[in-house]
C-alpha cells in the first residue's frame, strides 16, 4: 500500500495537488488545539470586524474570531466525515464481500436490501430523524445514522470485486485447503479490495460532509458544536450577507470547497491507478 | 494464381506484381505510465509479399506479434502503437508507404471495397445494441450502388452462401451462436468482393465441426471472387487445410516462409521443425517433447536471434547478430545461421 | 417477449420492496424513538406563547388520536398503514385545518416540474459533452470543459445556490430569486403565467444543472474512452464507417447504457439537492415544505413529505427501469 502511495505521489499530478489541499485542511484543523478561545464561547472579541492583521479572517456577529472558529469547524467536520467513512466501510466490506463470495440467495436478498438503500432519498429520512430527536441528536448520533444508511453504493462495488476474485485459482486452493469463509475473505481477498476501499472512502467523505453541511445549514443538527455548516447557519441567522459581513460565510465556504476538491482529486487519482489497463503498462523492465 | 474476372471482382492491373508488399516493417508499443517507459517491439523488421488470388498463412504462437502485424498492415494504428519504419504497400493504393501514411480520404476509399477484415474473436465484433441489418448497412451500403431493395436482395443472397437465413438480419448479435456470428462476419467481409481479405483467427473460438464449415466457406468465396487472403492462426491444422503459402512468425520476426506443403514436408528452421514435430499424427504415439523456456518478453527481447535461448542448435553468433531471411530453395526462405551458415558478425 | 415480462415483474417487485422498507423506516423512526413527536409538536406550537392549558390538553388528545398513537404497538402499525394507503396524513399543524395531502398536492407539481426538466437537461447535456470529450481526446476546448467539470463537481449544492443567489440577487438582478411565479398572478394556463413560471425556475434549475453536469460529463468521458477500445468499434473503424456514425451509433449508444443505470441510482441524491435549492430560492416545492414543516414542528407534514418523496423517487426509478430494455437489448437474456 505504501509503495502505491509513493508511486502516486511521484508521478500523478492530481494526487499531488489533492495531497496538498487535504494536507492544508488537516493542518488548519490541527491548529484548533492552539485556539485562545474555547469554541462554544461567544462575544469574546468585538463583533463584525473585517479581516485585518489582528483578526486574520475577521470576526462574526456573535463576537467570535472567524479564523479560530474555522479551525474548530474544520476539525469537527473532518472528524465527522472520517467517523462515517470508517463505520460505513466496515458495513460495506462485510456485506459486499459476503454477498459477492457466497452468491446464491444470500446475494439476492442482500442486494435487494442494498438497492433499497441506494434508491431511498436520504435527506428526508435524516430530516425526519432530526425532527423526532431534536436536541438529543449529537453529531456522533448523526454520524452513526448516516453510516448505517450510506454503505449501499460501495457495498456493490466491493461485491463485484469479490465476485471476480471468487473464480480465481487461489480462492479455490484456499477452499480446498480447508480455510473457513471468514479466513478466506480476510486473509486472501481483503488485500485486493483495499485500493477500491481507499477511493470509495474519499467519495464517502465527500458525500457525508456534504450531507452534514446541508443539514447544518438548515439548522437540523447540533448547532452548538461548531462545524462548517453550523457556521453558515449562524451567519444566515444573523443575515450576514445582507449586513455585509461576507467573511463569515466566505471563509468556511472556501474551506469546505478546498476539502472537497482535495478529496475528489485523491479519489480520482487512486481510481486511475487501480485501472487494470494502466497497471499492465507498469509491469515489466524499465527501458528509456 | 489466377484472378477471376467478374464485374465487381478483384481488379486486374497491368503489372502482375504482388497485391501486398511488406518491407522491413517495424511497429512498436510505446507506453509511459507512472514514470515507467516501456517499448514493446511487437513487429521488428518483417518483409514478405502476397500475390494475387493466393491464400497466405501466418503462423506462430500467441504473443508472436501476428495480430499487431496485420493490424498495422490494415492501418489500424492507435497510440500507444506506432509505426517506426518500413512499408506495407497495397497495389490498389500505390504511392504511399502503407495505409498508416496515406491521407484519410484515400484510406476511406479503399476500406471494405478493396480491403476487408475478419476479426479475431466473434464474441464482441458486432455492435451489441443494434440489429445485424444495421451492420450491413453501415459497412457495405456505401460501396454498393443501387436501390435499397437491390441492396437488401444482395445481402440476403450473400447470406445464403454462408448458410444463413434472412431472419438473421433482424436479430441482435447476442441472439446468435458463435458459429452464426462468425459466418455473419465472413459474409460482411466478402459482400463487397474485396481484392484483399485479412482474416485474424476467424475460427479459434469455434468447435471443430463448425470450424470445418467455416473454412470451407472462406475457401469457396475466395475462389469465387478471386481475392487474396492473409490468414492468421496458430492452428497448424487449419493452415494445412487452407493456405497456399505459409510464413512462420516468432517474437515479432518472420523466421521461415515457403509453400504450405513444403513447410510440412521439410521444415528447416529449428522452431518450425519443432512446430511440425509436435503435431499429432495418426499412428505415431511417440511422446512429444516441449520446447524449453518461454516466448521472450518483447519489451526486453534477447539480442541477436530471438529464438537462440531456446534453440537446440544455438551458436555463438546467434546471440550477437540477427539472422536475415535467405532463400534456400525457390520459394523457400529461412532466417537461421545454423541453416544458412553464419556470416561474420 | 417473456424475458421482458420477467424483467418487468422483477423490477415491480423491487419497487414494492423499496416503498415498503422506506415507509417502514419512517414508521420506525417516528414510533420507536424515546422522543414523543406529539410533545415536540406541542412545544413548538406553544413556543409562540399565549396558549391556555386547557387548549394544550385538547391538542394533545386530538394529536395523539390523529397521529394514531393510541392503542398497542400493533394497532398503531395497522392504523399507520391504513392511513398511508389512503394518502391521509391528517391535518397540518402549521396550516390548520388544511390537510397535509392538500399542501403536498399543491407543492408537488412545482418540484416535479423543476426536477424532471433539470434532470433531463443535466443528463443529456452532461453525457453528450462527456461523450465528445472522451472521443475527441485531443480537443483543447473539451479538455478545458473537463477541468471545469472537475472543479464544479465536488461543490455542494448549497454553496452554488448561494453563489447564484448573490450574483443574480445583488450583483446583477436580472432574474427573480424567490417564489415559483410572480406574486398575485393568477395560476391559470396563460402565456403570462407560463412565462413567469419559467423565469422563476431558471435560477434553481441552473443551480441543479451546473453541479449535475459535472458528474455525468466525467463519467461519460471515462466510459467512452473505454468503449473506443472495444472490438466492435475497432471493427467499424477497420470497415471505414464514417467517424460521426461510429461516434453516435457505436460509441455513445453503448456508453449510455450504464449511464441510464447511473441515473436511476442518483435520483435520490438529485432529490436531496432539490430540497436545499428550493429552500435557498424560496421555490414552493415539497423541499421548502419539508424544511418549513420542521421549523414549525408540524409532525404530520414532515411525515407526509418524507413518505411522498420516498414514493416519488421510487416511481422515478421504476420508470427508468422500464425504459432500460429499450436501450439495452441484452437484458432480456439474463
Amino acid at each position: 500500500m505504501l509503495a502505491i502511495l509513493r508511486d502516486l505521489l511521484r508521478y500523478n499530478l492530481e494526487f499531488r495537488i489533492g495531497i496538498v489541499l487535504v494536507g492544508f485542511v488537516l493542518v488548519l484543523s490541527m491548529l484548533s488545539g492552539f485556539s485562545p478561545y474555547p469554541p462554544q464561547d461567544v462575544y469574546v472579541v468585538p463583533p463584525d470586524v473585517p479581516p485585518s492583521l489582528s483578526y486574520w479572517l475577521g470576526t462574526t456577529s456573535r463576537g467570535q474570531d472567524v479564523f479560530w472558529q474555522l479551525t474548530f469547524a474544520i476539525r469537527n467536520t473532518l472528524l465527522f466525515g472520517c467517523t462515517v467513512a470508517l463505520i460505513s466501510r466496515a458495513l460495506a466490506l462485510v456485506i459486499g464481500l459476503l454477498s459477492g463470495y457466497k452468491g446464491g440467495w444470500i446475494d439476492r436478498v442482500l442486494m435487494s436490501i442494498n438497492d433499497t438503500f441506494i434508491v431511498i432519498p436520504l435527506l428526508p429520512v435524516l430530516v425526519l430523524f432530526y425532527f423526532v430527536m431534536r436536541d438529543s441528536m449529537s453529531w456522533l448520533m448523526l454520524a452513526l445514522i448516516m453510516a448505517c444508511l450510506g454503505w449501499a453504493y460501495d457495498a456493490r462495488l466491493i461485491r463485484s470485486v469479490a465476485m471476480s476474485l471468487k473464480t480465481r485459482e487461489f480462492t479455490q486452493s484456499s477452499v480446498f485447503s480447508g480455510m473457513s469463509t471468514r479466513e478466506i475473505l480476510v486473509q486472501e481477498h481483503l488485500p485486493y479490495v483495499m485500493p477500491i476501499v481507499f477511493s470509495t472512502t474519499m467519495n464517502n467523505m465527500i458525500w457525508s460532509i456534504g450531507l452534514e453541511v446541508t443539514l447544518a445549514v438548515l439548522g437540523f443538527t447540533d448547532i452548538n458544536t461548531p462545524t462548517i455548516g453550523g457556521m453558515i447557519y449562524w451567519a444566515n441567522q444573523h443575515t450576514a450577507m445582507v449586513a455585509g459581513v461576507w467573511w463569515w460565510i466566505a471563509f468556511p465556504t472556501i474551506a469546505v470547497v478546498i476539502t472537497f476538491i482535495g478529496l475528489f482529486l485523491l479519489a480520482v487519482s487512486m481510481n486511475e491507478y487501480i485501472d487494470p489497463r494502466s497497471r499492465l503498462s507498469r509491469i515489466g523492465p524499465v527501458t528509456s | 494464381m489466377t484472378s477471376a474476372a467478374n464485374s465487381m471482382g478483384a481488379t486486374q492491373s497491368d503489372s502482375a506484381g504482388p497485391i501486398l508488399s511488406v518491407g522491413n516493417l517495424r511497429a512498436y508499443f510505446r507506453t509511459n505510465h507512472f514514470g515507467i517507459h516501456r517499448t514493446v517491439r511487437a513487429v521488428d523488421g518483417i518483409s514478405f509479399d502476397v500475390g494475387r488470388g493466393e491464400i497466405y498463412g501466418l503462423a506462430g504462437e500467441s504473443s508472436s506479434g501476428k495480430t499487431t502485424l496485420v493490424r498495422t498492415i490494415a492501418g489500424a494504428i492507435k497510440p500507444p502503437l506506432e509505426v517506426v519504419g518500413g512499408t506495407a504497400e497495397f497495389s490498389f493504393l500505390p504511392g504511399y508507404d502503407g495505409l498508416y501514411r496515406a491521407p484519410a480520404a484515400e484510406v476511406a476509399r479503399i476500406r471494405w471495397r478493396h480491403l476487408s477484415y475478419i476479426m479475431q474473436g466473434s464474441m464482441n465484433v458486432l455492435n451489441p445494441v443494434r440489429r445485424l441489418r444495421k451492420s450491413f448497412v453501415d459497412f457495405a451500403r456505401p460501396h454498393m450502388a443501387g436501390t435499397e431493395r437491390k441492396f437488401e436482395r444482395a445481402v440476403i443472397d450473400h447470406l445464403a452462401r454462408v448458410n444463413l437465413d434472412a431472419s438473421v438480419l433482424a436479430a441482435y448479435p447476442h441472439e446468435l451462436s458463435g458459429g452464426m456470428r462468425q459466418r455473419v462476419t465472413i459474409a460482411l467481409a466478402t459482400i463487397c468482393r474485396p481484392d484483399f481479405i485479412i482474416a485474424d483467427e476467424p475460427t479459434t473460438a469455434l468447435d471443430v465441426i463448425v470450424q470445418k464449415d467455416v473454412l470451407g466457406m472462406i475457401r469457396g468465396i475466395q475462389r469465387e471472387i478471386g481475392s487474396s487472403v492473409l490468414f492468421v492462426t496458430h492452428d497448424m491444422g487449419v493452415h494445412a487445410h487452407l493456405t497456399d503459402r505459409l510464413g512462420i512468425m516468432y517474437a515479432g520476426r518472420l523466421i521461415e516462409e515457403a509453400t504450405t506443403a513444403e513447410i510440412f514436408r521439410a521444415p528447416l528452421h529449428p522452431y518450425t521443425r519443432h512446430l511440425i514435430a509436435s503435431l499429432p499424427r495418426i499412428g505415431n504415439d511417440a511422446p512429444r517433447k516441449g520446447l524449453e523456456g518461454t516466448p521472450p518478453n518483447l519489451a526486453d527481447p534477447p539480442p541477436g536471434c530471438r529464438f537462440h535461448p531456446r534453440c537446440p542448435l544455438a551458436m555463438e553468433v546467434c546471440s550477437r547478430s540477427v539472422p536475415t531471411m535467405i532463400g534456400t530453395a525457390p520459394g523457400h526462405r529461412v532466417a537461421c545461421f545454423a541453416v544458412n551458415g553464419s556470416e561474420e558478425p | 417477449m417473456s424475458g421482458y415480462l420477467a424483467y418487468i415483474a422483477k423490477r415491480l417487485l423491487q419497487f414494492v420492496l423499496v416503498v415498503f422498507i422506506g415507509i417502514n423506516l419512517a414508521y420506525v423512526i417516528t414510533h420507536a424513538t424515546p422522543i414523543d413527536p406529539v410533545e415536540q409538536s406541542i412545544s413548538a406550537v406553544t413556543s409562540y406563547g399565549n396558549t391556555a392549558p386547557g387548549a394544550i390538553e385538547q391538542m394533545r388528545i386530538s394529536l395523539r388520536e390523529l397521529y394514531g398513537l393510541e392503542g398497542s404497538a400493533l394497532q398503531q402499525y395497522v392504523v399507520f398503514w391504513k392511513r398511508i394507503l389512503r394518502a391521509d396524513f391528517g391535518p397540518s399543524m402549521s396550516a390548520f385545518p388544511t390537510p397535509v395531502s392538500t399542501l403536498i398536492a399543491r407543492a408537488l407539481p412545482w418540484t416535479t416540474g423543476l426536477l424532471v426538466v433539470s434532470t433531463i437537461v443535466t443528463w443529456v447535456l452532461g453525457n453528450w459533452l462527456g461523450g465528445l470529450a472522451g472521443y475527441y481526446q485531443k480537443n483543447r476546448g473539451l479538455k478545458l470543459l473537463g477541468v471545469i467539470a472537475m472543479g464544479l463537481h465536488p461543490i455542494p449544492y448549497y454553496i452554488l445556490a448561494l453563489l447564484l443567489l448573490i450574483v443574480f440577487g445583488f450583483l446583477w438582478p436580472v432574474l427573480p430569486i424567490s417564489g415559483g411565479s410572480t406574486m398575485n398572478l393568477p395560476q391559470a394556463w396563460t402565456w403570462a403565467f407560463a412565462a413567469s413560471v419559467v423565469q422563476h425556475a431558471i435560477l434553481p434549475a441552473l443551480s441543479l444543472i451546473l453541479i449535475g453536469v459535472g458528474s455525468w460529463f466525467l463519467g461519460m468521458r471515462s466510459l467512452v474512452s473505454n468503449v473506443v477500445t472495444e472490438d466492435y468499434v475497432i471493427y467499424a473503424e477497420l470497415a471505414g464507417v464514417k467517424s460521426r456514425r461510429i461516434l453516435s451509433s457505436y460509441v455513445m449508444r453503448n456508453a449510455l447504457v450504464p449511464q441510464v443505470t447511473g441515473l436511476a441510482i442518483s435520483l435520490g441524491g438529485i432529490f436531496n439537492g432539490a430540497v436545499i435549492t428550493e429552500k435557498v430560492f424560496g421555490y414552493p416545492g415539497i423541499g421548502s415544505l419539508l424544511v418549513d414543516a420542521v421549523y414549525a414542528g408540524d409532525y404530520g407534514l414532515v411525515l407526509g413529505v418524507t413518505t411522498i418523496s420516498i414514493l416519488g423517487v421510487s416511481i422515478g426509478v421504476l420508470v427508468i427501469d422500464f425504459l432500460y430494455p429499450l436501450l439495452d437489448p441484452r437484458v432480456k437474456v439474463s
